[in-house]
């Protein structure tokens, strides 16, 4: 009676170790990954460039989400729920998810890169698509060139639209005020809020979403905008410059607390990144530009003019610094409150 | 009158009766929102509390933080203009409404109805194709030569003013015309028959009766302004902020999620004073 009863106990627990250990490779073989990227056209040019050679090669789906933000990544780490494996952030974002203790380091080993450029290869993330701040305005308005140009509402009248966000704006402000690109950081806060001061009243929309000032120059509310540069430079009916345009990238990093497993199918998605071939196919989609050095030649020789990255559009245009940004954020983000509510 | 007497108490045993049942049912209603409501809000109010020997630090940031406090005034300023907007606009449609036959009465209260039906991002950006520098009011106000260039009536205040009204007016109009319905009618002939003006029956009888209403509509209206977020965000152009605005500024963006549980805090505050404000006058124009 006793043997019967360890003999079934035994078998009982064997059995559940059984089911445990059959849970655990269940867990342990990653099927699907997901993302919270940006959307619209940059998301899709992530399906047609990096996600789909990744799925072919190792059969693991990846699902996307979208907008992405600080925010959800703060809450998911916090709440140590991770709703998505892999997130896309800005410059400026990453210091701060990093400063938040938000992020995983990148296993850069295990990612084995193509030859990028330094910036995209961080120890939290990887700079993965180059984008310009940059001057756009209606076919039927009077063409400029230079941020000076853009305050100068009275040789170039119309309404203006200019981004909600200080980091995309300030260091435009101090240009047109006459700094030089290689002397802009520090950045003069009093300077370039001066200056904005000088065209505030112009200023019909403070926009938010990128969509925006396509959109708002389409519908005639604005003639003149600063713009993100793959919204504008394939749209009818709108010309643009690079010219004096601020180059900024955006990062895929990791949130912390991930499970190894899904870490390691993360970075093999990372090194499909890191393809030019794979860059190139993205850039179809939409005209911004991965991270790989030897890039140019791979695009499409009639829509060189639209990418932010090639030689002769990269030379025009200055870099931020996210480092900066990231130290002034606090003061930064309270003047420019206190800028647009005439305090 | 002893008829009276005795059936109220009768109808206060069938509540007595009916009272266990009628808990059971909302039980689950009732744990569903404790769980899902009421846990998280605590939770956030608890974010707002500092911690250590400073627990109020986040409220003292906010009270000595112009930007808030501005964005505070600006969302309540905007919230009394929608009000006033909304009793203009509102108490003639209602009293209009009132004086129609049944039939008729029925048909323009469908079309109040309607526009719930009807989302409010989809209210929203209409008015940008009505109002909008190329819209419709400013081409005919070209085309007829009363204004050479077009007349900004969006991305400012006034806008964001147009779109919340547009969307907050049946809030206003439904409660006011359902308390004019229950006025007692014989009121107004019995002041007719004593030969009292129309002007005087109105001023005297009608709008006094109906006054309460009309508050209790209007603090409600006040109320939801408060946290309106997308039609100031498409209207106002970024130069009309509101306080929900604000804390998505905070939450997503920054992200200090302390300072956005304070504001959310005094927000919450000042709406339920505002909603006991509602009740009571609702109270006091039932009697």
């Amino acid at each position: 009676m006793k043997t019967i009863l360890q003999n079934s106990l035994r078998s009982f627990a064997a059995g559940l170790l059984l089911i445990s250990a059959s849970s655990f490779t269940a867990e342990a073989e990653v099927k699907e990954l997901r993302m919270i990227e940006a959307g619209g056209l940059s998301g899709d040019s992530i399906e047609k460039g990096y996600i789909e050679p990744f799925t072919a090669k190792t059969g693991i789906k990846v699902t996307r989400e979208s907008p992405a933000g600080l925010g959800k990544l703060r809450a998911m780490v916090e709440a140590k729920n991770l709703t998505a494996d892999v997130v896309e952030l800005s410059s400026a974002e990453l210091e701060q998810a990093k400063a938040l203790g938000l992020l995983d380091k990148l296993d850069w080993d295990a990612i084995k890169p193509d030859p990028i450029f330094p910036e995209a290869k961080m120890d939290e993330g990887l700079g993965w698509q180059y984008y310009s701040t940059i001057l756009a305005w209606r076919e039927d308005a009077k063409p400029i060139s230079t941020w000076a140009e853009f305050w100068d509402v009275e040789k170039f009248p119309g309404k203006r639209t200019l981004p909600d966000y200080p980091a995309y704006i300030l260091p435009m402000a101090l240009i047109a005020d006459g700094v030089k690109p290689q002397d802009l950081y520090p950045l003069d806060l009093d300077r370039a809020f001066a200056k904005l001061d000088q065209i505030k009243e112009h200023v019909s929309v403070w926009w938010q979403a990128g969509a925006q000032p396509p959109q708002l120059l389409k519908d005639n509310e604005v003639q003149y905008a600063v713009s993100w540069s793959g919204r504008v430079t394939d749209a009818e009916g709108i010309d643009y410059t690079f010219n004096q345009g601020q180059l900024d990238l955006t990062y895929f990093a990791v949130p912390k607390g991930i499970d190894p497993e899904r870490k390691a199918a993360v970075m093999k998605l990372m090194h499909e990144i890191t393809v030019a071939k794979n860059q190139a196919a993205a850039a179809q989609v939409v005209s911004y530009t991965g991270p790989s050095e030897g890039l140019d030649p791979l695009l499409p020789k009639d829509r060189l003019d639209t990418y932010p990255t090639v030689a002769k559009n990269k030379s025009v245009q200055f870099l931020m610094d996210p480092k900066w940004w990231y130290d002034h954020a606090d003061e930064v983000e309270q003047r420019w409150q206190e800028f647009k509510l005439g305090l | 009158m002893t008829e009276l007497a005795s059936a109220i108490p009768r109808d206060n045993e069938r509540r007595g009766l009916r009272l266990p049942g009628g808990l059971l049912q909302v039980t689950p209603a009732a744990v569903f929102i404790l769980l899902l409501f009421n846990i998280p809000l605590l939770l956030m109010l608890s974010w707002s509390v500092g911690t250590g020997d400073e627990p109020l630090k986040y409220f003292a940031a906010l009270a000595r933080g112009s930007v808030y406090m501005k964005v505070l005034g600006n969302t309540i300023y905007i919230a009394l203009l929608t009000t006033l907007a909304c009793c203009i606009l509102g108490y003639p449609l209602a009293y209009w409404m009132w004086s129609l036959s049944p039939r008729r009465q029925m048909l323009v209260l469908a079309l109040v109805v309607l526009t719930f039906w009807i989302s409010i991002l989809v209210r929203t950006y209409s008015w940008i194709v009505v109002l909008g520098n190329d819209g419709v009011v400013n081409r005919v106000l070209r085309w007829l030569g009363i204004t050479e260039t077009s007349v900004p009536f969006l991305y400012n205040q006034f806008g964001v003013i147009v779109g919340t009204t547009n969307v907050l007016l049946p809030f206003l109009v439904l409660p006011l015309f359902a308390a004019m319905l229950k006025l007692d009618r014989r009121l107004l002939q019995a002041a007719e028959s004593m030969g009292a003006s129309q002007a005087t029956i109105f001023f005297r009888i009608f709008l006094p009766l109906t006054i309460p209403a009309l508050a209790a509509g209007s603090i409600l209206v006040f109320i939801l302004t408060l946290g309106f977020f997308i039609t100031p965000a498409i209207l106002g152009g970024g130069r009309v902020p509101m306080i929900a605005n604000m804390l998505d500024l905070l939450i997503n963006r920054m992200p200090r999620w302390e300072t956005a549980a304070a504001i959310s805090t005094v927000l919450l505050v000042l709406t339920l004073l505002f909603y006991a404000a509602y009740q009571w006058i609702e109270k006091k124009s039932r009697i």
